[in-house]
């Protein structure tokens, strides 16, 4: 079979035509055999395929277990709106002797928050990082070598981060995954600096300002731009250290 | 129950079967396709807000896909998957497997089986298309947005794929008769 009008009648079995194409086809098939043919053959398929009981159904126990990851997921995404202002009158209240002080020392470190920024985008690359510390979802694609994270990018996101690893350095690369930040499918290089992860996102700069650094709940974010990429590092070690992976990923 | 919960509830989880069905062609095998769904569903969760005004089935479709695509990345070294067709006994366990499904009986009759093993054998590119255009009635946009190729290529990968189906149809049926005594 070799005429040029195949796809077209294809198309117009598929309903993709218009009126005014979909009648060409048709008279184009009182004259050709082929077409005919290719017609017969398209609904034969289609019945076959629409009746022999292939289709395949989501079982009850999987449905049961979704409604239940959606669960812990909601549950968790609450705990953080409701902690984020409880931290600040924690903070309010908290007494000023020495051994307060000292007692409450670990948790200044892990609580401090710093005035101002609290915006979406911060709320969601913080959501990302706690959610790849509490669950197995830590990488997508485990490696240490950038030829095996980088190429791993170009095929499952649309922009392709740095991903370089710095032994001496002390900055190991752990791998890579794929997150949801900002309603966006975003690249996250992994690194392990000491005990400490590092969460770095990147996304396309389309205009938008790059974000000041700030901290919250004890995590830090540090936001840098990288050709045509905005990046940030997300991480609760210090900030000097976290400063450190984000000098060296910008030489 | 939050207002993102809810809208989640009404607009996606009513293609959960739709994923599975995705999830299970691609796959092939029973084997991890729980696993893919249920992290898809979750994905397609977290990134829910941004497809207000978007059409959710395509949408959730491409998160499958992707999911599936990491899976098998992930498997690495598994990059042989078993195809139902290349054992007898274990193509014909993959699908009674389903024994809870009420169209088992109709599985079970020997022309779905062979229709299944055949569709099995097709190339991922090809069964994609094949099963989201004759059993998730998707339009070529939509598929072109599933499957992230251009819509002329979904027309031709389609064209491919009814041709080898066919073909390969045909052969089985031919195979079977030379077979008999």
């Amino acid at each position: 079979m070799a005429c040029l009008e195949l796809l077209r009648v294809q198309a117009y079995f598929d309903d993709e035509l218009d009126a005014g194409a979909a009648l060409d086809i048709e008279r184009h098939m009182d004259s050709c055999e082929d077409c005919t043919a290719l017609l017969q053959d398209l609904k034969t398929s289609r019945g076959a395929l629409r009746q022999q009981g292939l289709y395949r159904r989501a079982s009850p126990q999987l449905k049961s277990k979704i409604t239940a990851s959606l669960d812990r997921e909601q549950d968790a995404s609450q705990w953080l709106t409701r902690w984020i202002p409880r931290q600040r009158q924690f903070w309010f209240g908290a007494g000023t002797g020495a051994a307060t002080a000292a007692a409450f020392a670990t948790a200044l470190a892990f609580f401090a928050i710093s005035p101002g920024v609290s915006t979406p985008l911060v709320s969601d690359l913080m959501n990302a990082h706690l959610r790849s510390l509490l669950e197995n979802h830590l990488i997508d694609v485990a490696s240490s070598d950038q030829h095996t994270v980088k190429p791993w990018f170009a095929g499952h996101a649309d922009v392709s981060p740095p991903a370089v690893d710095f032994p001496k350095e002390d900055y190991r690369l752990v791998g890579g995954r794929l997150d949801y930040v900002d309603g966006k499918r975003m690249p996250v290089v992994v690194y392990r600096h000491g005990a400490h992860l590092i969460n770095v996102f990147a996304w396309a700069r389309r205009g938008d300002p790059i974000p000041p650094a700030t901290t919250r709940n004890g995590y830090h974010f540090v936001f840098w731009q990288n050709g045509d990429l905005i990046l940030c590092a997300v991480s609760d070690t210090a900030v000097e250290e976290l400063n450190g992976l984000v000098r060296l990923l910008q030489e | 129950m939050d207002d993102k919960r809810q809208r989640f509830e009404a607009q996606a989880l009513p293609h959960l079967d739709s994923a599975y069905n995705l999830a299970r062609w691609l796959a092939r095998s029973r084997v991890d396709v729980d696993d893919i769904v249920q992290d898809a569903m979750l994905r397609a969760y977290r990134g829910f807000d941004s497809v207000r005004g978007h059409d959710v089935k395509p949408w959730l479709l491409a998160i499958v896909r992707n999911c599936f695509l990491t899976a098998v990345a992930q498997s690495g070294r598994r990059t042989h998957m078993p195809l139902p067709g290349d054992d007898p006994e274990n193509g014909d366990a993959a699908i009674a497997d389903d024994a809870p499904d009420p169209e088992v009986s109709a599985i079970q009759a020997d022309h779905g089986r062979k229709l299944s093993r055949v569709i099995s054998t097709l190339p991922q590119e090809f069964r994609e298309v094949l099963v989201l255009r004759e059993m998730e009635d998707l339009s070529y946009g939509d598929i072109a947005q599933v499957t992230r190729v251009p819509i002329g290529t979904v027309m031709s990968r389609l064209a491919r794929a009814r041709s080898m189906l066919r073909d390969k149809w045909m052969d089985d049926v031919e195979g079977a008769r030379h077979g008999m005594p």
